[in-house]
């Protein structure tokens, strides 16, 4: 029967008999059936205990059984904090309770209750506020005491397959209870696209579980007819076992399902989330065997788990009474129902209560329960008269019970509604927060909105779906009428506290605050809702205060004399739901960038490094053999041919015939007279005269400049001009181009002859192709754009290609160089070749307040244009001392340490700049370098410090650059 | 058209930026435009049209397409006989199936049919020159689209759901009738999806930077296998189309 | 996350956009002084209100203004650049300047 505790048939809608499924808990083998939860097995086969409570290790169990309790969190294999009343069982699943010293059954942490008084409110705060040192101390035992589950960081962790996927509804109604259900099918009649979010294995909501007439059928009658109905309809959708964690800015939806979270967004919501039973406060009210009267409903209906044998029904509503009924049919004895109500109305709940011949107890509370040994189930429950709000007289009743069913009031499940803005306001009537004016185009319906009656709800629902349809464009029929009578007087009490002088009266099973707790942290000063939850932690643990809220706010207005209608519950916050990683995390989406010749870079061994999004070949060969085959690189290049992949260079095709005047008041230099067929330096600052990018601008029409960007820079360097444009109206189109183009740099002494023959129809020789010049021509029978330029300060030409054929442009330079023995170069490489000749790279050798002054790039500036972008700062920049300035330079002692980038560059004590680039150059045979140094310190010769790895200052010899070739012939050749 | 005999796309010029994994994928390829274009895989022709009628990817990178834009764009493609129509962010049909999508008020990006033979956009490279003088007539300019973008396409009923885990407009038939531009973020990466069907098979054009083209066809392929997805030849979209 | 219409490509998820600042537009720098060009270029009004911004749509870059109220952060109003900014901005030559 999978459980001594199960009970036949109908009862258990949701499981299925005919599949057993086998897991363990703390090692113990355990069967149920599918459909059931890990609490639900649990419970069936006797196992009533499944926590230990945070700070007190005291046995708890069943809740809510509904996932909004911190009771029942678990840790299933290697993930913590499951909720057993939600994680359905799976055959083999390794099931551990949490927070426990010792064993489970005889935690040895249990004992921290003895100490209880040491542990004050406020504990954290009194004991390390003024003695921060005593926390290390303390850290590591209070860790171990109060925790949740354990994230074993040395297990082999792998981010399980979680993903994310967009929904899009017309109207969303989130919740599938009587009013969500009723709303989801007016929204449709409509017209409208519905989607239904609803917790439950199926809709249904209490209509599932909770008796609405004496016999029970009643609910279960509504529920297969509004089911039926939205099985028909082709324009709802529901989404079941899937819970919405918030409500975002225009209905922006979480729903999380499985291993998927859903973006859902739809134009108008119905929350009809319902609402969520309060507890009473009593001494033990905490203990495994005390529950809402709801999740005993549901244990039974649901999963057909008998939650005990002898019941005491804590009452202040007729739904108690319903409770009463459904477990008198389920075979449990119910001793006696007390009320707490003085005159209990003779519903015909009440009435067959009567009949049954169950005593009901009037204007009685329970003082406490009394607990069994080890505090894992309770034996008794002690009925006391109830003298005033929250006082028991001194006689009182013993009645024998293992079950406790409280069934005191309600809190209106509104998360979600706090979430949109809703403002709410408390109802004498009902003794609960209300719903006072909603957001645009969110709805409530249901008991969320204080239609507690069956007819209610429905009625309600149907006018919020109605609305929320209109809302979202979709006009039906005539707007359903709003129910007359809600139902929602009698069903809250406004004061189910009882006190109790011995303590462990909880108020939040969370974080174990007993009412004590509360009154003392009221008393040392914060008498302020939102104060006491930081200071006592009231509302803070897994279950955000959705059973503790209200009652604290009671409390605290009791307290204070504070009305409640001044005062409202804690802000709510996302989630609803405790969220997990995975869910935020989803489907890895990177996107990575790799140019046509990426594969070939790695046939031929190279060690990629990322650049921005892209990935380029650092060096070729083995890690071990690094700092050779850079050398080796360089060298084939200065001396004999190097290639190297440059297609991650930003690329911008500027035309029209304001190009030229464009790229003036684009870049610092000036255009307007550029030759077709030659390029020229680029070089961008922004509006503070701050130096952002550079490039070459190539002109290869009148109207037509090919314009190259920094690799990391273009997409930015795109977005600034075609907003500048979009001020100033210029004829002149930007397109960027930048992925449409792969490029290689062939470089070296001998790298005309090498490129000479692939290269048809243009002339190479030094005369007819100078430095700096550019030409469109075949190279290997590609279309190229050809640019005689280098970083690399050799004789070298850029030969830029249709992506799509970068690949066959490489393979057949390649195949060309084999004669010379040409070789592939990487970053590492480009980057000390660069550096032998002193030219800066934007963003490594500048940062965000570097002016064309200090970078020493004054040359680069054209004075006498009308306007460039960064022109009028650099103006009122350059009336203004340098406070530092960029330097090349060597090592004065060439014993010393090659410095790294951002070693700091100081003037006694004080800092004045830092290193910026430097390199052992193989060229050379010494460290060279780029330096912010003080504007006193620039002249060649002058000496700096820098402090490098370990404290220690060499000093830095101001060098001119370049440093090698520094006539700049070898370019020229 | 080359025949189908274990074409090497590595012989020829073109090359898409994924043709390892197709053929690793048992791509058989044939010469389209200057380059390898997946025909087919290994399963029977009638799986894989059945694939593509439910949830398929497909490399459609080397087959021709270009862009213009700047001012004049649409005036210019007019004169060269192409009809495009008012409307942004909409695709216009040529007269020999090409797609003409006007992603703004001044640029067009034009995809070949499936048949690829490249005839208006072949027509259209030549055509366009720098006019002599000045002022010259606004014309707009050709934009490297063949090299800047891949072209993928995602066919079957499934789409938009498939979609729906990597990008955020609403793709569903009703909300994006055929014709319609979507220019947004997939997969995190800026991309245009165009629905254009074949047949009565629901289809999208899927272009977006070359240069992630292997990262994005790996996106893709994870999201289609929640539908048994699976990645389909030229051939089969040809068919779906007939 | 918002949603933001784009006068271009119609309704989307904000993190499709890329916040541009406040629409101010720039004087002709030759015409301020140094103190004067200093505030037009750091000072923001930071106006609790409605403000007009430039925004750009990533995917198509396009830039557009939209009206936005800094204290609801409702977007009032969006449209392409182009409704404001209608004329060709020239710069005198430095020589004609005083």
């Amino acid at each position: 029967m999978a459980g001594m505790n199960r009970l036949p048939a109908p009862f258990g809608i949701w499981i299925d008999r005919t599949q057993r499924i086998s897991f363990t808990f703390e090692g113990r083998q355990i069967e149920g059936f599918a459909g059931d939860n890990i609490a639900s097995a649990l419970l069936a086969n006797g196992q009533t205990m499944i926590s230990r409570s945070f700070k007190y290790h005291r046995p708890r169990s069943v809740l809510t059984m509904a996932g909004q309790d911190s009771n029942t969190l678990v840790q299933v294999g290697d993930e913590p904090n499951c909720l057993a009343d939600k994680r359905r069982i799976e055959p083999g699943l390794k099931v551990e309770a949490q927070n426990y010293v010792g064993s489970f059954d005889d935690d040895k942490g249990r004992f921290t209750e003895l100490v209880e008084r040491f542990l004050p409110v406020g504990f954290y705060y009194k004991s390390f506020h003024e003695q921060k040192k005593s926390w290390r101390a303390w850290e590591p035992i209070i860790r171990a005491m109060a925790g949740l589950g354990k994230a074993d960081l040395k297990a082999d962790f792998h981010h399980s397959y979680y993903d994310k996927q967009y929904l899009f509804a017309d109207v969303a109604v989130i919740g599938g209870g009587p009013a969500g259900m009723a709303a989801a099918l007016s929204a449709a009649d409509s017209g409208a696209e519905v989607i239904l979010v609803d917790e439950g294995a199926e809709p249904g909501g209490s209509l599932n579980y909770a008796r609405f007439n004496v016999d029970g059928t009643h609910g279960s009658l509504t529920c297969k007819e509004l089911s039926v109905a939205i099985r028909t309809k082709r324009n709802i959708r529901v989404l079941s076992e899937a819970v919405c964690t918030g409500l975002f800015a225009d209905n922006w939806l979480p729903v999380i399902q499985g291993n998927r979270l859903y973006k859902l967004r739809a134009k108008s919501v119905v929350v009809a989330t319902g609402s969520i039973e309060q507890p009473a406060v009593f001494r033990n009210n905490d203990l495994p065997g005390i529950m809402f009267a709801s999740a005993a409903q549901r244990l039974v209906r649901l999963y057909a788990v008998k939650p005990g044998n002898r019941a005491v029904i804590l009452a202040a509503n007729d739904d108690g009474y319903g409770a009463a009924l459904e477990m008198l049919d389920a075979g449990i004895a119910v001793t006696a129902i007390v009320d707490l109500r003085v005159d209990v109305p003779m519903t015909e709940m009440a009435q067959a209560m009567r009949r049954a011949g169950v005593e009901i107890i009037a204007g009685h509370a329970i003082r406490e329960a009394i607990a069994g040994p080890g505090k894992i189930r309770i034996t008794g429950a002690i009925a006391a008269p109830i003298a005033g709000d929250g006082k028991l007289t001194d006689s009182g009743r013993s009645l024998e019970c293992d079950l406790i069913l409280m069934a005191v009031g309600y809190s209106p499940a509104a998360q979600l509604l706090h979430h949109a803005g809703t403002k709410f306001a408390y109802d004498t009537g009902s003794h609960m927060y209300r719903p006072d004016s909603l957001p645009a185009h969110v709805f409530a319906a249901g008991s969320v909105n204080q239609a507690y009656a069956l007819d209610a709800a429905l009625a309600d629902g149907r006018r919020a779906g109605w609305l929320a349809a209109r809302d979202a464009g979709h006009s039906g029929a005539a707007e359903p009428p709003a129910p007359t009578d809600l139902g929602s007087g009698g069903v809250t009490h406004p004061w189910p506290i009882f006190p109790h002088e011995k303590g462990m009266d909880f108020v939040d099973f969370d974080e174990d605050l007993k009412y004590k707790d509360l009154i003392n942290g009221i008393a040392d000063g914060f008498d302020n809702v939102e104060l006491l939850k930081r200071y006592s932690t009231v509302g803070m643990g897994p279950s955000q205060g959705k059973h503790s809220a209200v009652a604290a706010v009671r409390i605290v207005a009791r307290e204070t004399g504070e009305s409640l209608h001044r005062m409202s519950v804690t802000t709510q916050r996302p989630p609803y739901t405790p969220e997990k990683f995975g869910h935020m995390a989803g489907r890895v989406f990177e996107p990575e960038r790799r140019t046509a010749m990426h594969h070939r870079h790695l046939e031929l061994g190279a060690q990629m490094m990322p650049a921005g999004l892209w990935w380029r070949p650092a060096y070729y060969g083995p890690k071990s053999e690094r700092d050779r085959a850079i050398r080796e690189e360089v060298s084939a290049v200065r001396n004999n041919v190097g290639l190297i992949d440059v297609s991650t260079l930003g690329g911008l095709d500027v035309r029209g015939p304001d190009a030229a005047e464009f790229l003036n008041r684009m870049y610092t230099f000036a255009y307007a007279k550029q030759q077709i067929g030659r390029c020229r330096y680029v070089l961008m600052t922004d509006n503070a005269g701050v130096v952002t990018d550079d490039g070459v601008a190539v002109r290869f029409h009148d109207e037509h400049f090919y314009v190259t960007a920094t690799t990391s820079g273009v997409d930015a360097v795109y977005r600034q001009m075609l907003w500048w444009n979009a001020q100033w109206r210029l004829d002149v189109d930007v397109a960027n181009v930048t992925a449409a183009y792969a490029g290689v740099n062939i470089a070296g002494p001998k790298s005309r002859e090498v490129l000479k023959r692939v290269c048809e129809g243009v002339d190479l020789s030094g005369q007819a192709f100078p430095y700096m010049g550019a030409a469109m021509a075949e190279v290997a029978g590609i279309p190229a754009r050809i640019m005689r330029v280098g970083f690399v300060g050799e004789l070298g030409y850029e030969v830029h290609v249709p992506a799509s054929q970068g690949e066959a442009l490489w393979d057949a330079l390649m195949a060309a160089g084999g004669l010379e023995s040409m070789r592939p170069f990487g970053v590492e490489a480009q980057r000390v070749l660069r550096l032998e000749k002193g030219h800066i790279i934007v963003s490594q050798d500048t940062d965000g307040l570097t002016s064309v002054w200090e970078a020493d790039m004054a040359w680069a500036v054209a004075k006498t244009k009308p306007f460039f972008v960064g022109g009028r700062s650099a103006e009122i920049q350059a009336k203004k001392p340098l406070t530092r300035k960029l330097v090349g330079f060597t090592l004065a002692n060439a014993s010393d340490p090659c410095p790294e980038e951002c070693h700091l560059v100081l003037k006694g004590e004080e800092i004045v700049g830092r290193v910026t680039s430097a390199v052992h150059s193989p060229s050379l045979n010494k460290v060279v370098g780029l330096a912010y140094v003080h504007p006193s310190d620039v002249e060649p010769g002058k000496q700096f410090d820098i402090k490098v790895d370990g404290g220690k200052r060499i000093k830095g010899l101001v060098t001119k650059y370049p440093f090698y070739d520094p006539d700049n012939k070898r370019q020229e050749m | 058209m080359a025949s189908l005999t274990n074409l090497d796309p590595a012989t020829l010029k073109r090359r898409s930026f994924i043709y390892r994994k197709l053929a690793a994928a048992g791509a058989e390829f044939a010469e389209v435009n200057g380059g390898a274009v997946a025909m087919r895989y290994s399963a029977p022709a009638e799986d894989e049209i059945a694939t593509a009628r439910r949830m398929a990817l497909a490399d459609l990178s080397v087959l021709p397409h270009c862009g213009v834009k700047g001012r004049g764009t649409v005036e210019w493609l007019t004169a060269q006989g192409l009809a495009i129509g008012a409307d942004s962010n909409k695709t216009y049909v040529q007269a020999n199936g090409e797609l003409a999508a006007r992603l703004a008020p001044t640029e067009i990006f034009l995809l070949d049919s499936l048949q690829g033979t490249g005839q208006l956009i072949g027509k259209l490279n030549a055509a366009w020159q720098w006019a002599p003088g000045a002022p010259r007539p606004q014309q707009g300019y050709p934009t490297p689209r063949q090299d800047s973008h891949a072209w993928f396409m995602v066919t079957g009923e499934k789409s938009p759901e498939m979609f729906a885990k990597i990008c955020g407009v609403d793709l569903r038939p009703r909300q994006c009738p055929v014709g319609t531009i979507a220019q947004t973020s997939v997969a995190k990466m800026n991309a245009i999806i165009i629905r254009a069907d074949l047949g009565s098979t629901l289809a999208y054009h899927l272009l977006a930077d070359m240069a992630s083209a292997e990262y994005l066809w790996t996106c893709v392929e994870d999201a289609i296998a929640e539908y048994d997805g699976g990645i389909v030849g030229l051939a089969a979209l040809r068919t779906l189309q007939s | 996350m918002k949603v933001m219409n784009c006068p271009l490509n119609g309704p989307r998820n904000i993190s499709e956009f890329a916040w541009g600042g406040e629409v101010k537009t720039m004087p002709d720098p030759s015409s301020l002084d140094d103190r004067a060009w200093g505030d037009w270029l750091f000072l923001e009004n930071n106006e609790a209100g409605v403000v007009h911004e430039w925004w750009c749509h990533v995917p198509t870059s396009f830039w557009f203004i939209a009206e936005r109220n800094t204290v609801t952060d409702e977007i009032l109003k969006t449209y392409p650049a182009g409704e404001l900014f209608k004329d060709r901005v020239n710069f005198a030559p430095k020589a004609e300047k005083k």
